[in-house]
């Protein structure tokens, strides 16, 4: 997988790579527009991820210009400007997903996951972690071939931990990826609690393992490795 | 009071004292003069008397002659010269009752050595009624006058300070936050311009002081959002590290909450200088039952946890002209709010009316004051984590459409209630 990030912010660049690099990605850095185009008009990424304030141009041309180049990659928009028309502008243009700055890492990796499931023209959609099998189109959940009901919020959050495995993710995180960031509930993310105890429940009852730790603190854990 | 009112009722007041003061002058001057011919007809009429006298012995009868009571008696022996003219009261057998008459008594000797005394007396009703009517007159051309003067004198005041209103006018409805600074119009009176002058310029200053500090509340929350996504990347790349022990976690932990609240509270404050600004795009129309319903979806899981009740009472779907982001952040904030403040197994109710919504919840009373809610930074103890913007951000928008939000507390229940 191939991923070009443009982002002039040398830190939140850094950042991104460091947590792409653990999905086995081969994730290149810009930092300016210049450097953006060259790199679209040499070589072919799965996904990019692009900031629309960059020093020397509109992150907007760099989704232009790849329109104009007939290319399929996905594309994500990260931007510091929470504004809607930057928003629409670039979702008309055609880029698939947009996010506001400050975001989760875990939910950048999440998205641009979903950009290339969707992607994948060739080969199958389905996801599998271990005895976990998930055929998104028709949001089905199997584990060890038995299907299991699951809510919309029980999905999400199964997705959301299964595309980041093995990391460590906050109650904040989850709550922002599954309720939005308009939520200011800073102060009781605990009733998260019960969609992973549920969630849990759900997937021990047909045989599968208990993928999810609690990190103390912190928030939890769905790993395959013995903690 | 009104100016006019004020000079009208000083010109008014000032006219007449001085119409009082004139009058009496005017009526001793005429007094005097009519006073003056009345003394100068007796003389006459007394030297007339005197001559006849000192002619003859004999006594005309004078009353016929001048058509007033005459009284001359003739004595044997002479008298010194006396001589008096004054007003007296005495029976008038014309009118039937006393009335005042000007008495010129004379007491001398004649020619012959003989003593007489003269007494005319002379009625001044005549004079005392003509001078009434030349002060009536006087009284009536001055009066109408007055009125005349004072109703022009009102008249003008009140179309010379028409642009002196229209100023006041437009500084009424002049928002500091609107597009255009503040104009107001020309007028040929040089007072009234050194006052809109003066008016514009302060305006201007004020108006500028304003954009600028917007501005850099603006520039302020816009510069801090990048370091704020740096500490949180860093932090969310630091606790995917296997050596961490518990309390280097609990540490991390603690960080990670305050850059969540200062983001919260960049990402708030962001929003409240774009609705400043009215950064918001175009306005449809929002049926408010359909954006309550979908908040209370989207809230429902936190609902649940608290085991809180939620009563809908639609009586209207309630359209409002606005702004969908907007409406949905409002009623977010709102719905938000409700959780947060209540107790686990409370109460909230919703009520839709057409020309208001109101949003009850049960809760701990307020240790705050009341009047100070809607302001920034406000933020009950009971939450001391909360940011404190989220009731600031529904009146501003509240406020950009012109809608009025309102708390009160009946019985321990929070109402929030928004008027169209």
């Amino acid at each position: 997988m191939k991923v070009l990030l443009i982002e002039d912010e040398k830190e939140l660049s850094g950042s991104i790579t460091e947590y792409m690099q653990k999905e086995n990605y081969l994730c290149e850095a810009v930092l300016t527009y210049e450097d953006a185009i060259e790199k679209i008009n040499l070589y072919e990424y799965d996904c990019i991820i692009v900031d629309i304030n960059l020093p020397d141009g509109s992150g907007l041309n760099v989704i232009r210009a790849l329109k104009k180049l007939k290319s399929e990659t996905g594309i994500i928009i990260i931007s510091a400007r929470n504004s809607v028309d930057d928003k629409i502008s670039g979702l008309e243009i055609g880029a698939d997903d947009y996010l506001t700055k400050p975001f989760h890492l875990p939910e950048l990796n999440a998205r641009i996951k979903s950009i290339i499931r969707r992607r994948s023209f060739g080969g199958t959609n389905e996801i599998i972690f271990n005895d976990i099998r998930i055929l998104p189109e028709q949001m089905m959940v199997s584990v060890n071939d038995q299907t299991i009901i699951l809510t919309k919020k029980e999905y999400d959050l199964l997705i959301f931990f299964i595309s980041n495995k093995d990391r460590v993710l906050t109650k904040e995180s989850i709550a922002e990826h599954l309720w939005g960031d308009e939520m200011d509930m800073a102060d009781s993310f605990d009733f998260i609690y019960t969609h992973i105890k549920n969630l849990r429940k759900k997937i021990m009852e047909k045989g599968g393992e208990d993928y999810i730790r609690t990190i103390y603190g912190m928030g939890y854990k769905f790993t395959a490795a013995a903690g | 009071m009104k100016l006019l009112t004020r000079t009208s009722r000083s010109y008014l007041l000032i006219s007449v004292m001085v119409f009082i003061v004139s009058g009496l002058i005017f009526f001793k001057l005429l007094h005097n003069i009519f006073e003056k011919q009345l003394d100068d007809t007796l003389f006459e009429e007394k030297l007339l008397i005197e001559q006849t006298i000192n002619d003859s012995d004999s006594v005309p009868d004078f009353r016929s002659v001048f058509g007033h009571m005459i009284d001359i008696t003739i004595l044997n022996t002479p008298r010194h010269k006396t001589e008096y003219i004054r007003d007296t009261l005495m029976y008038d057998s014309d009118l039937g009752s006393f009335a005042t008459f000007r008495h010129l008594f004379v007491e001398n000797t004649s020619e012959e050595m003989k003593g007489y005394t003269i007494n005319i007396y002379k009625p001044l009703r005549d004079s005392e009624k003509l001078i009434a009517e030349i002060v009536i007159a006087v009284a009536l051309v001055f009066i109408f006058l007055l009125f005349l003067l004072v109703w022009v004198n009102y008249f003008i005041s009140r179309r010379v300070w028409i642009p002196f209103y229209r100023t006041i006018t437009n500084l009424g409805m002049y928002e500091i936050n609107q597009e255009k600074p503040l104009t107001l119009t020309k007028s040929d009176i040089h007072e009234f311009n050194l006052l809109n002058n003066a008016l514009e310029k302060m305006s201007k200053k004020i108006r500028q002081d304003y954009i600028n500090l917007k501005e850099f509340n603006e520039n302020a929350a816009h510069e801090l959002l990048t370091p704020i996504a740096i500490i949180k990347s860093k932090l969310e790349l630091l606790i995917q590290r296997e050596d961490l022990d518990e309390q280097q976690l609990q540490l991390i932990s603690t960080v990670f909450d305050a850059t969540t609240r200062m983001s919260k509270l960049n990402q708030g404050l962001l929003l409240i200088s774009k609705i400043e600004n009215n950064q918001f795009g175009q306005n449809e129309e929002i049926i408010l039952t359909q954006i309550l319903d979908k908040t209370l979806e989207h809230f429902e899981e936190m609902i649940d946890h608290l085991g809180i009740v939620v009563t809908k009472n639609y009586y209207h779907p309630s359209k409002i002209f606005m702004n969908r982001t907007l409406a949905e952040i409002l009623i977010t904030n709102l719905v938000s709010n409700a959780i947060r403040h209540n107790m686990p197994g409370g109460k909230i109710d919703i009520f839709v009316f057409p020309e208001s919504f109101s949003i009850s919840n049960t809760g701990q009373p307020l240790k705050t004051d009341p009047a100070h809610l809607f302001e920034r930074f406000r933020k009950s103890e009971n939450n001391p984590d909360s940011v404190g913007l989220g009731l600031s951000i529904v009146q501003k928008i509240a406020n950009l459409y012109r809608m009025k939000a309102s708390y009160a507390c009946e019985e321990g229940i929070h109402v929030l209630k928004i008027f169209f």
